[in-house]
């Protein structure tokens, strides 16, 4: 935009919101292979199943640590006796202790989604571009 | 109930953060610029402004009060909501931000109708939406009256007509929607707003020799004043919030100004970092609160704790400031949260009644602000973090399965998605009501109360079985949807 027209014309957004744009660079031949040949059927059904299985041992295994602490402070009470700085233990697994846990089941699963896509990527271009 | 803080002090945070919304939101349309630039600018939104403008919306007055007043009823067991609500956001990231944002769809009923070409779907997914949305702004207005009562001594429904109207002058004029720096901005006020005064309030009861945690005694369970929680209980309001996060409407409109997939990933692992940090503070202010504000357990304001913890410390001018600050703090966390749901709803109804119009859009904002109001003046305010927490299971019994099944698996129908949707609605919205109805002295009030442990699995069991029954109807596109929500862009292959 040159700042010497002025300022810019104003214009409201009013496209129904279902068509709405696909993501850049229009349709891409990634995606259109996948679609068209059976192999690239394949491709596709393979990623899907392994960010499934991804997303599903990150989550299961958050939550075995999440229910895990309850369960031990419950079997073992005298976890629940110690104390750091005069916190006890149980208000600082649960108030201190979770945050970390969740952010590297997030940086986990982030680095294997995005191995998994480019795994993809490999299989699609050594089949079907030109 | 008079005031305890100086009023003037409430008048001017309270004047202060409204003004400045509506006049963002005023010119926020002055430098609005043409429809590419509106998508293109939207489209480089970094993604630590994009985080901070999530978290900005998200951090809502049951987060900003609720949780403090919770660890001050009841110890240890309310750290499970800040855990909920963090770890909501993992749940999205694992199973809905990538695979969503590729769908391009802005609203969830957007999404229902282009993966299962059914108009019904698009009809009940809105439907609920809407009701989700309502329910989720009530508790706002809830926050916004008490604190107006605290702050400034005057009646509670001022809080909560000053927050709808605010939100709609300022989604009528332009909306500070489209503004990703403004909800980036407030993320950062609700956190200085917090952690401000609690960095002055520790330097000076450690100078003065005045206990923190009175030698660990504040931890003691025989300070709450509330039950303790069975472990249904946490359990059931655990799932609730990891599963409900996935289906507030305001939470997906925000994924769509990333760039793509991968982005959309890295965005909501920054968002959790940001919650993270963010929940420490309520914490901190509920177990000083413990020592220092005791009293507001016994009277039903709890929720106060935060903004009344600073001037309980501090007296004179430095009190004022602390309070204005933390005030400011609270009333920003209303405005944003809610006038993030009144746009994504005004969107969803405008979309449904009104054929997408801008003059639909603004009449859908005003029913979509007014009628909660109607709702919040109504009824009375329950514990703030409580009452959110029913919300949460509604969503994650209703637009949960939809959204989880929809994305990754390839046998769901129409029709299961909408007998699901409604049998979770009903199985919910009754056991709640229900609950409401019988009182707690009835049997099993707990299964009732927070019934998310079965009413969710009973959701996701009646989609599944009803689509495997009229498995003839799964739509032709599946394969290609599918394709198109979980194949990388190739914008960001590496050449």
């Amino acid at each position: 935009m040159n700042p010497a027209d002025g300022p810019p014309r104003r214009v409201r957004v009013t496209a129904p919101r279902t068509t709405a744009r696909p993501a850049p660079g229009s349709y891409p031949v990634i995606r259109e292979l996948a679609e068209q040949s059976e192999v690239g059927e394949l491709f596709v059904r393979s990623l899907i199943r392994s960010q499934l299985r991804l997303a599903v041992v990150v989550a299961v295994g958050f939550l075995l640590i999440l229910i895990g602490i309850p369960v031990l402070l419950a079997v073992f009470p005298q976890i629940g006796e110690l104390s750091v700085f005069t916190v006890p233990m149980p208000w600082l697994l649960l108030g201190l202790g979770v945050y970390p846990l969740v952010i590297s089941c997030a940086a986990l699963y982030v680095r294997g989604a995005s191995r998994n896509e480019m795994r993809f990527r490999d299989l699609v271009d050594e089949d079907g571009s030109p | 109930m008079n005031a305890e803080l100086n009023p003037v002090v409430g008048y001017v945070a309270l004047t202060l953060v409204s003004l400045s919304t509506v006049l963002i939101g005023i010119y926020g349309l002055r430098i609005s610029r043409t429809t590419g630039d509106f998508y293109v600018a939207s489209r480089t939104v970094r993604p630590w402004w994009n985080a901070s403008a999530i978290g900005g919306e998200y951090l809502s007055a049951a987060s900003f009060l609720g949780v403090a007043g919770l660890i001050l009823i009841s110890g240890v067991d309310a750290l499970w909501f800040p855990i909920g609500y963090t770890a909501g956001y993992l749940m999205l990231l694992l199973f809905v931000a990538a695979p969503l944002r590729r769908s391009g769809a802005y609203t969830i009923p957007d999404f229902a109708e282009a993966r299962l070409e059914s108009l019904m779907v698009r009809r009940v997914t809105s439907l609920l939406v809407v009701v989700v949305g309502w329910l989720y702004i009530v508790p706002q207005l809830h926050g916004a009256a008490l604190t107006v009562q605290i702050t400034t001594g005057l009646p509670a429904w001022v809080g909560a007509v000053a927050v709808i109207v605010v939100v709609c002058l300022s989604v009528v004029t332009g909306g500070m929607r489209s503004i990703t720096f403004v909800q980036a901005f407030q993320y950062w006020l609700k956190l200085t707003a917090l952690a401000v005064p609690i960095v002055f309030i520790l330097l000076r009861l450690t100078a003065d020799g005045s206990p923190l945690t009175d030698a660990g005694a504040v931890f003691a369970a025989d300070l709450n004043t509330g039950g303790d929680a069975s472990l249904y209980r946490n359990i059931s309001l655990v799932i609730a919030l990891l599963f409900g996060t996935l289906g507030l409407p305001h939470v997906l409109v925000r994924f769509y100004t990333n760039p793509d997939g991968a982005s959309a990933r890295r965005t909501t692992l920054i968002v959790l970092g940001l919650l993270s940090v963010f929940y420490l503070f309520p914490t901190m202010y509920g177990i000083l609160g413990r020592i220092y504000t005791p009293d507001l357990a016994a009277d039903g304001t709890a929720d106060a704790t935060v903004l009344l913890l600073p001037s309980r410390i501090f007296d004179g001018t430095a009190g004022d400031l602390l309070s204005a600050l933390v005030t400011a703090g609270a009333f920003a966390a209303f405005l944003s949260t809610t006038s993030g749901l009144v746009v994504s709803l005004a969107g969803v109804v405008s979309q449904e009644f009104f054929q997408g119009s801008v003059k639909g859009f603004r009449g859908a904002a005003v029913i979509a602000a007014v009628i909660p109001l109607l709702l919040a003046l109504a009824t009375n305010t329950l514990a703030l973090a409580g009452s959110v927490s029913m919300v949460f299971a509604f969503t994650a019994s209703t637009i949960c399965p939809l959204l989880l099944l929809g994305i990754w698996w390839r046998g769901l129908t129409d029709v299961g998605a909408v007998t699901g949707m409604l049998s979770g609605a009903v199985l919910c919205g009754g056991s709640i009501l229900a609950a409401a109805a019988l009182g707690p002295e009835s049997a099993r009030y707990e299964w009732l109360e927070q019934p998310a442990l079965w009413t969710v699995p009973a959701a996701f069991a009646v989609t599944i079985v009803v689509s495997r029954v009229t498995a003839t109807r799964t739509p032709g596109s599946v394969s290609r949807v599918l394709a198109r929500l979980h194949t990388p862009e190739p914008a960001q292959r590496p050449q």
